[in-house]
Formats: structure tokens, sequence, C-alpha cells
């Protein structure tokens, strides 16, 4: 692989770690939360589930122009 | 589970209730962890950057308590995060990076540059409450020597050195349990801890053993209007009074099992209904209690329970006595009189002074220096010493039958051990002053023959028991 796929990879997990932390904060946070605020939580928790798949997909896409 | 992290999240808001506000800076770009920062962080004063350039401008703007740093900022970022850690020790503010780059090369890297803590995303829930404490107990590390000058006087190395480790932990809700003879500073050494323990409560103190079982009740539980006779208004108790604060029970040895089992329970859960009410009330504050008892003999006498000892002893300062600590006695002096006229003993008087035993304690010598500013002399006699610690022993009953030992060997022991010691002690003495001869022993100590044999029995199985004096 070369040098600049593997720093994508690194970053692609670095990023689904760090976002699946937060998602799983959340999710844990919905449970102690008002209406207002869990439709706030849900919507930037649906925002990042998003980013990730746009992430995943961006390196898909980089492998497939190879 | 669900219970353990419902109850972790309270006590993560009830510390940010619980602290003074503090300014905090959060330097995050991914808005869903923004928003977990902002949900946990609730209370303090919180600004968010983020970018690094946004993240700078802020933190020269303002003076922050704390800055939670995430490294990576932005997708294409090279950890520039790490480029705000010296800039927030530079200012003197408390670094914590919170991210999901946790490779050892990171955190040794961030550890470097200056950062105070280092912890991976996904357990904020846990680890900010954590963090906060630790930041308070860091900032709180009193200037020890203020408070052994204001607050609390001692030279005695000991002494001193337990209240300082007692002030780490001020900061913390661990509760603290103080012992030590009457009047040795107990209550005044719990003022101090709520005072470091940026507790926005109150400092709420009761002595347990000025009321009956059922007053104490309603005391701190409060009563509703009409709860029992003589209940004519609604009262708050003290444990709604002590919401967010301090709880110190003074001579916590005294309450009975029952308000102990009912104490403890509102102890583990945060509630309880008031006397006579059926809405249940939330409290939340720290403990903090004393006696002059020995709590190894009230858990073994079955005085107190072993599960009622274990909620309030988290941390223990045992203070000594003043005869312990004689060379507090003239900065005592000195204190108690900052404010008022100013006095001077000659080296007789200050040698009476340090000769006494003080079995009073900082009351007694409180009531000392009290009667010597009420008198004449500007410089102190020895003359003028002796007499009014001889008035104090005489108005105290400190010079009465049973000396400050004797009490707490009663205490310790039971008072049937006591009195047997005591007669003991008598009797011994006697026979041996008569030279052995039972008869005279019996008519000069007015007894009956029953109760010189019994003592004689116990003296002979053991011999070598030291009197208590």
């Amino acid at each position: 692989m070369s040098a600049g796929k593997a720093g994508d990879l690194d970053s692609l997990i670095h990023d689904i770690n760090s976002k699946s932390a937060s998602l799983k904060t959340a999710a844990r946070l919905l449970q102690k939360s008002p209406h207002a605020e869990m439709r706030e939580l849900l919507a930037l928790m649906e925002q990042q589930a998003k980013s990730i798949v746009e992430e995943i997909q961006a390196l898909e896409a980089s492998l497939n122009r190879k | 589970m669900k219970n353990m992290s419902v109850q972790m999240n309270r006590s993560l808001m009830l510390c940010s209730a619980l602290m003074a506000k503090l300014t905090i800076l959060v330097v995050e770009d991914d808005p869903l962890a923004r928003k977990i920062m902002e949900t946990h962080l609730g209370g303090h004063s919180v600004e968010f950057a983020a970018d690094k350039a946004s993240a700078l401008e802020k933190l020269a703007a303002r003076n922050h308590d704390l800055c939670f740093i995430d490294l990576k900022l932005g997708r294409n970022d090279e950890c520039s995060g790490l480029q705000l850690i010296p800039v927030a020790a530079s200012k003197g503010v408390y670094s914590v990076v919170m991210s999901g780059h946790d490779s050892e090369n990171y955190i040794e890297r961030a550890y470097e540059l200056g950062c105070n803590d280092f912890f991976s995303k996904g357990n904020e829930e846990e680890n900010i409450g954590s963090i906060l404490e630790r930041f308070l107990r860091k900032r709180g590390q009193v200037k020890v020597d203020e408070v052994f000058v204001e607050s609390f006087v001692t030279e005695d190395p000991s002494t001193r050195a337990t209240i300082a480790e007692a002030l780490n932990y001020a900061p913390s809700s661990l509760p603290v349990l103080l012992l030590g003879p009457s009047g040795t500073g107990k209550t005044t050494l719990a003022k101090v801890i709520h005072d470091h323990s940026n507790r926005s409560g109150e400092f709420v103190a009761i002595n347990c053993a000025a009321y009956s079982e059922d007053l104490l009740e309603a005391e701190l539980f409060g009563y509703r209007k009409g709860a029992f006779t003589g209940a004519s208004d609604n009262r708050r108790g003290r444990l709604l009074q002590a919401n967010g604060g301090t709880l110190f029970l003074d001579e916590v040895g005294s309450m009975s099992l029952k308000m102990q089992t009912k104490l403890l329970k509102a102890i583990e859960e945060g509630t309880f209904y008031p006397l006579g009410a059926d809405k249940l009330e939330t409290s939340h504050f720290r403990i903090i209690s004393a006696t002059l008892e020995d709590i190894r003999s009230l858990i073994n006498s079955n005085r107190m329970r072993f599960d009622f000892f274990q909620r309030i002893h988290g941390f223990t300062v045992q203070l000594k006595p003043l005869a312990h600590r004689k060379c507090d006695l003239l900065p005592l002096i000195s204190f108690l009189t900052r404010a008022q006229k100013r006095l001077a003993f000659t080296p007789d008087a200050k040698a009476e002074i340090l000769r006494h035993d003080w079995p009073g304690n900082i009351r007694e010598l409180r009531k000392f220096v009290d009667l010597l500013l009420a008198g004449d002399e500007g410089c102190v006699s020895v003359e003028t010493v002796s007499r009014l610690l001889k008035t104090i022993r005489v108005e105290d009953g400190t010079d009465s039958f049973a000396t400050e030992a004797q009490f707490r060997f009663a205490l310790s022991q039971g008072l049937n051990e006591a009195v047997d010691r005591f007669i003991d002690t008598i009797i011994k003495r006697a026979v041996t002053q008569n030279y052995g001869r039972k008869a005279k022993t019996l008519a000069d100590l007015k007894i009956s023959t029953r109760l010189l044999y019994s003592s004689l029995r116990r003296i002979g199985r053991h011999p070598r028991q030291e009197p208590v004096s």
C-alpha cells in the first residue's frame, strides 16, 4: 500500500474510532434528555453517521480509481 | 448497569452543581462531540472553538480555568491541537486532551508539551467528573501555611501533616471522620474542610447528643405542619439545608441505631421523606462527622452500625489534646488575642501555662484568655496564671471527681469497668497504707466485707492493673 493510502486509512480508522465513541456517548445521553434535546442529539448523531459513511465511500472511491 | 449509568451521570451533573463555576474552553471540531461536552459541563461557563485559529483567539482573549483539546481539528488536520497545549500551559490553563488519537506516541507528546491530563474519547460521562475534581484538588492545594495561621492554629508537625492531607480531599465528596477529645477543634476543622471544598451549599452542623431520638429525627429530616404534637408549622430539616454543602454530625457516637439506619438510607439514596410528608425530598451533601468516643469501641459494643461507620468514614483525622501539643499553647493565645489587647507573659507565667495539662483543651484555653483580657495586667504574672487556672477548674468542674482520663476510660470500657477499676485502686492503696490490715481498711473506707473481698479477688487476678487517674 502506498504511503498516501496508508495515511488515508489511518485517518479513516482514527475518525471512525472517534466518531463512534461520540455516537455511543450520545446514545447514552438520549436516555436522560428531554424531548427537545433528544431531537438535537439525534440530528447530530445522524450527521455523524453520514460523515462516517462519506469517509468510507471516499476511501472506496480512491481505491477504485487505482 | 442502567442504574449505575444514571447514578454516574447524576453524580457528574451534581459535581457541576456543587462546584464553583469554572471558565472552560472546549476545542473540538466535531459538532456531536461539542454537544456532549456542553451537556456534561452544564453549570460552568463554557466556550467552544472548532479550529486552532479560533482557539488561539479565545485563549488570548480570556483567562480560562480549563481547556479541553481535541488533537485532530478537521478532516485533513495534522493534529494541530498539539500546538495549543503549550499556549494553554503558558497561561496557566489546566489543559486536558480528549482525543481519539490515543497511541503512546501522542500521549507522550502531549505530556511533553505540558498537558495536565489525557483521556480517550468515549468515556466522557466518567472522565469529566474526575477531571474537574482533580483540577479543583490541584487548585485547592491550599496554601497550607495560611490555614495554620488563620483558621486552625497549630505548630505541631503531625497535626499539620494530618490536616494538610485532609485538605487534599476537601474538594472531593469523601466523608471525613474527626476524632479527638472535647475542645480540640473538631468543629473548626470541619468548617475549614468545608471552606476548602468549593461547595456552593451551606455548612450545616448538628450536635447529635443535644437531641432526643425523636427530636433529632425532626431536626435532620424536617417535618410538615401537624406531623406530631407541637409541629405548628412546616420546617426544613438540616438534610435539606445542607443540599450542595456539608452536613456536620457532631457527637455522632450518641446517635441511636434506629436513627443511624434512617440516616444511612438518606445518605445512600439522596432522598428521604420529612416527617408527615408524602413528597420525596432530594438532597446531596458531603458528610463530616465527629466524636470524642473510641470508634472501635462504639462498633464492638453495637452502639454504631458497621455499615453506618463505613458510610461516614472515608478519611479520618485524629486530633491530639492540647496536653500533647503544648507547642501550640502560646501561638493559640496570640491568635485568640490578635484583634484585642496584646499580652506578654513573664517567663514563670509561660512555664506555668506550659506545665498545665489543659484537660478542657482549646475551650478551656479560650476561657483562660477571656479572663486574662478582662483583667488589668498587660504583662501577666505567674500568680495570675495560677489563680485563673484554678478559677476555670472550679467553674468547669474540670477539677471534679472524675478526671478526663477516667471519663475516657468509662467511655471506652463501660462505666461498670471504670467503677470497678476505681474501687480497686482505692482499696489497694488503703490496704497498702494499712500494712495489709483489712479490718482497718473496712473501717476507714466504710465499706462492706463483700465489697472489699470482691475487689481483692479482682486485684489478685490483675495485680499489675494500673489505676486510671
